[in-house]
Parts: C-alpha cells; structure tokens; sequence
C-alpha cells in the first residue's frame, strides 16, 4: 500500500517537473528476476530454481544477519557494502572476524545468474554453493553452516519465512543456500547510463567524450571486457608484479596447472565507479593507477596475456587523452539505481 | 532351509546356463530333497536380501584406537591417528555368472569415531553367490557437479560439523581424511599432520583426479537367497597409507591439502582394502 502511495507521488511530482518520464515508474514494477534485454541468458537454471518474493526477502534477511558468523558481528553485508556495488569499500583486502585480514579484494555481488565462476580463482562454479565459502573461512565469518540452521530453528521469524519461502518449516541447508541465492540473483544491474544507450532508453544519450571513450574501450579494452557483462570470463593474467612474498598464484590453487599461474578471473566492470579498490589484490586504488598499469606497468612472467605482448610491447599503450577518455566511459557503466534501490538494503 | 536354498541356487545357475540335462538332474534332485522333508517351505529364487559390508580400519592386524595407538611407518617416523573419514560410493556386486549387481546414487561416510558408520547395508540384492566386490573411494564427478537439491544425507555441505569433509573455496568433497600427531613433525610448532585427499577432476578445467576404484575377490563367496544375508568383512590397512606404491614421509609432507599432492596417497590407499571373511548370516 505504502509503495502504490509512494510510485503515485513520484508520479505526480513527475508530472510537475519539465521532462515528462514515466521510466523511473516502470522500473517500480520490474520482476525481482528478469533478463535485461542487451544480457545474454542466464548461465544459473532460474527455470527451476526462479527468484520468489519470499524467498528473496528471506534471503535478503539473511544476507544482512550478522547470525551467519561465528560470534553474531559478521554478515554478508560487512564485506559486500550496497552502496558500494556489494563490495568492501575502503579496503584493500577485505576485513572479516576478530579484524583478521583475508587476502583478496571481495567482488563485486551484482548479476550472478550470468556468471558460471565464483571467486577471483575460480574456485566455486555454482552460485548455490558460494556463500558455504566465505561463513566457513577462518578470516572471513567462521561458522559451520549447520551451526547457522540451529540458530535460525531457535528463532522467532526465521521458520515462519522460510515456510513462505519454500513451503516448509524445516531449515535446512539446501533451502539455505537456496534463499541466499535467490537474493544474489534479484541483485541485477543493468540501468548504467552505458545500458539506457544500448537499449535506447531515455536518458542514454552519450556525449562526444563518452562515445569516444567507447570507441577506444572497444579498441583496446573489450577483448577482454566484452560483452554486456564486461568481462569475457575465463582468467587471465594482467601483468600485475607478483608480491615475492608469498604470491597469490590465482587459479593455479584450483587446477594446479603450471599453465593457470597468476590468473585471475577478469572481473565485470559494472559499477566500476563503486568498487574501489581494484584487482584481486585491491593494490590499486584508483582508476588513474589501473589504466596507468596497462599503459606502462605491465610485468613479463610466463602466463601473461598474450594480449597484453603484442608487436614486442609490454601493456596497452594510452596517451593521457585516451586514459582521460575512457574514465569518461567507465563513468557510464556506474549503476545508481543499483546501488540505491531500497528493495536490496538492509531490511 | 540353509541346504534347501543351496540346491536352489544351484538350480538357478544351471537353469540360466540352459543346460537342459543338468536342470533335469538337479530338478529330480531337487524333488528328492522336498520330498524327504516336506515340511521345509520352498525358497523364491527371486527374492533379495541385504548385503551387509562392514568396513574394519587397522594396523596390519592391530587394532586402531583413534588417538592411542602409535604405529612407526617403514620411514621410521611414528604416530597415531585421530580421525580417519572416507566416501564409499559406487558400490557393485559380481556374482559367479559374471552379472553385475550395482547399487547407484548411494553414498556412505565411513567414520572411524562413529561405530554406526562402520557397517554399510545393500537392500534388495537379488539371490546368488558373490564372489567380487568393487566400490569408489569419493563422491563421483557427476554428483560432485550436481545441484544443490541433490546434496542429501552425506552429501549434505552443511553435515560434518567441524570434522569437514567439503572443500568450499575448491568445492569438492574430501574423499579420504587422515589425521593424527608425529614427534617428527613441526608445523608451526603444532605436531599434527594431515592428509586431506579429493579432486573429482574439475567441471570446467582438467584437475587432478583422486577417484579411485577399489576391486577386491571374494574369496568365502557372499550368498544371497531369501534367508541367506551375508556380512562382508572389509579390511582396510591404514600402515598403506603412507607405505603403499608410494612412500609418504611425515617429515616431507605433512600437510596435504590439494588434489595434486594428494595423487601420491590415494595410490596407496586404493590398495589397502581386503576381503577378509564373509558371515553367512540367517535372517529374513
């Protein structure tokens, strides 16, 4: 009732202003799940697993409780911050229980259903069971998953959302991970100014320095950040200089193929505006560091990209005008209705 | 009723070798039996019954106290162990014909702490004699990929408290867990090792493999019939496990945690199972 209040004031105010636009109600009514017209199709079965009402809020519920690790303090939230395009703003690497220090910068949470690899290695390859990985890790929540369902079993509301979620009061681990996954996957961004442009929506007109800046995206980035995901997927190695203390070999951990060295998985760049700091690392904090490195700071080991040793040259060579460019671009791909919608905040 | 289902599975064998004259044979014989004593019920050759298979971990012919019994390996290194898990999978019978009995979608967890564990039960096995056995140590690559619906009963993530037998950060299960202490080894002060072996071989990249399969004769031979359920009595030799085609030395690799160095020890342990003896066991 409330919301209808809410989407008719919008409405009226919008009719007060100038520019008459009934997007923003239209968005209102979006479905928690849906393929965005310029998105490929999901890689998640949503046909048999679909984003229910409850069990989205179930999930969402859950995704903000701090119940979910081992001493109460810790949520999913700490480390995938909304207002931060579900990243862990402000950290390098990200900080989980007793302020112990994991070793690489958390991802952005944001379009999973499109994704068939977890983690900067790799490591989980289906949605459902990625969060077992950060509540079970020492330095991230520290908590055994069934120690989690006798907590939720002794709460209030829990059995009761989780009936309406899937029927049944019994909380068990799959219907869990089901709900966690339900939230992830309602958590689409796809209105960046760069979409309203693909799809020719209001407000999607690109300025000259934008559709320059996308021109050289295009020549000298999208092999790698292609697509309406900005990232071809796979793992890659970019060049960053390994810490000769104990370097993070990347997906080499998961397949122990010499030839998987130092490669990481390429990472959307949606919301890139939001999710400083950058690489798996987190040692670059802003842009300006990041496209410098292609441009000058590429290192030789023997799994860098071949793209990134073309015509005997380390990198992707950028003027400053180009870098400048591209920032301009790179703007485009910022999300805030994202990172703003109410429906994924804290409930 | 114990002779009279052997003459019928006698009689079963032959029947399905078509061998008209010896079914003749047995068939008179059969009918003499019956008629002697009559009062002895028929057995249906079509009936099944359970095949109990019962997992017995040891020393050579020690007996393992988890925590107590300290056993030196051929490298000369002592220790105990303290916790012994492994998956049994793919379980399949053979009986004399060479017809295959096999027992799809059931996955066991042998637990050395949990005595319950340790005996593992076949329902519905048809009549016959058995005389080979084979099952996987692991969880196969098609269940290791499987949706989350289907991670039921042992299988279940969130089931193993703090004796974990899943990898999250390289998701797979733990097929075969070992752990213990050795005054030779120091790990950051600690005296523990650990052997943590899995790696179904990967989804989307090639990784190491450490499903292996177990092929073990049966010498006693397991008979099944209708009042016939027979115990298999499995051994398995831990002192294999670091003394096997390979040898494993504590001070070298005391913790093991990745598929790759794992390869080395599933060798062994492969090889460390025997049929010891069969119970022939009466029930219904």
């Amino acid at each position: 009732m409330n919301k209808l209040v809410d989407i008719l004031l919008l409405s009226s105010l919008m009719m007060a202003c100038s520019e008459p636009s009934s997007v923003e109600v239209i968005q209102e009514e979006k479905p928690l799940f849906y393929v965005p017209d310029n998105f490929p199709e999901p890689e998640y079965d949503i046909e048999s697993k679909p984003v229910t009402e409850a069990g989205f809020e179930l999930g969402r519920k859950l995704f903000y409780d701090g119940r979910l690790s081992r001493d109460g303090t810790i949520s999913c939230a700490e480390c995938h911050s909304q207002s931060y395009a579900f990243t862990h703003h402000g950290h390098i690497i990200s900080h989980g229980i007793d302020d112990k220090m994991g070793s690489r910068n958390a991802p952005a949470v944001q379009n999973t259903a499109f994704m068939n690899s977890f983690f900067w290695d790799g490591g989980v390859f289906d949605l459902d069971f990625f969060s077992v990985a950060p509540i079970t890790n020492p330095v991230e929540m520290d908590e055994e998953v069934g120690n989690i369902l006798e907590k939720l079993k002794k709460d209030n509301e829990y059995p009761g959302l989780f009936k309406k979620a899937f029927g049944t009061e019994e909380i068990t681990s799959t219907n869990f991970l089901l709900a966690l996954s339900q939230f992830m996957n309602g958590l689409i961004s796809a209105d960046s100014k760069y979409d309203k442009y693909v799809r020719n929506e209001a407000g999607g007109s690109f300025s000259t320095d934008e559709l320059e800046g996308l021109k050289i995206f295009e020549n000298k980035c999208s092999s790698c950040h292609g697509g309406a995901l900005f990232s071809s997927g796979g793992f890659r190695n970019n060049g960053l200089e390994p810490y000769r203390r104990d370097p993070d070999l990347g997906r080499f951990i998961i397949t122990e193929n010499p030839q998987d060295s130092l490669k990481f998985k390429v990472p959307s760049l949606r919301n890139i505006g939001y999710t400083a700091p950058y690489m798996h690392d987190g040692r670059f904090s802003t842009l300006d560091e990041v496209l410098e490195h292609y441009n000058s700071g590429v290192v030789m080991t023997s799994t860098l990209d071949p793209l990134l040793q073309q015509n005997g040259q380390l990198g992707i060579p950028l003027s400053t005008e180009e870098k400048e460019k591209l920032k301009v671009f790179l703007k485009t791909l910022n999300d805030e209705e994202f990172i703003k919608n109410a429906r994924f905040a804290a409930p | 009723m114990f002779y009279n289902g052997l003459v019928l599975n006698y009689l079963n064998k032959h029947i399905t070798m078509k061998s008209l004259l010896k079914s003749g044979l047995a068939l008179m014989a059969t009918t003499l039996i019956l008629s002697s004593c009559e009062k002895t019920e028929m057995e249906d050759p079509n009936a099944t019954n359970t095949v109990t298979i019962e997992f017995d971990n040891r020393f050579g012919a020690q007996e393992l106290k988890l925590g107590g019994t300290e056993i030196v390996n051929k490298s000369g290194e002592p220790y105990t162990v303290t916790t012994l898990n492994y998956f049994v999978s793919d379980l399949k019978l053979m009986n004399e014909m060479g017809e295959m009995v096999s027992f799809p979608d059931q996955y066991f967890l042998i637990k050395e702490s949990d005595a319950a564990t340790h005996k593992i039960e076949l329902k519905d096995v048809p009549s016959g004699t058995y005389h080979h056995l084979s099952f996987t140590i692991g969880v196969d690559s098609l269940k290791s990929v499987s949706d989350v619906t289907e991670r039921t009963g042992v299988l279940d993530v969130a089931s193993y408290g703090d004796d974990n037998m899943y990898w999250s950060w390289n998701m797979g299960y733990i097929f075969f867990k070992m752990e213990g202490n050795s005054p030779v080894v120091n790990v950051m002060g600690g005296d523990e090792y650990q052997f943590h072996i899995g790696g179904f071989g990967g989804k989307d990249a090639v990784t190491p493999n450490n499903l292996k399969k177990v092929e073990l004769h049966i010498d006693d031979m397991a008979k099944v019939s209708q009042s016939l359920s027979p115990q298999i009595h499995v051994l398995f030799d831990i002192s294999k496990v670091m003394d096997g085609v390979n040898t494993i030395k504590l001070t070298e690799t005391p913790m093991i945690h990745n598929p790759m160095v794992g390869i080395k020890i599933s060798a062994n342990y492969s090889g460390a199972f025997s049929v010891d003896h069969v119970h022939g066991e009466t029930s219904h």
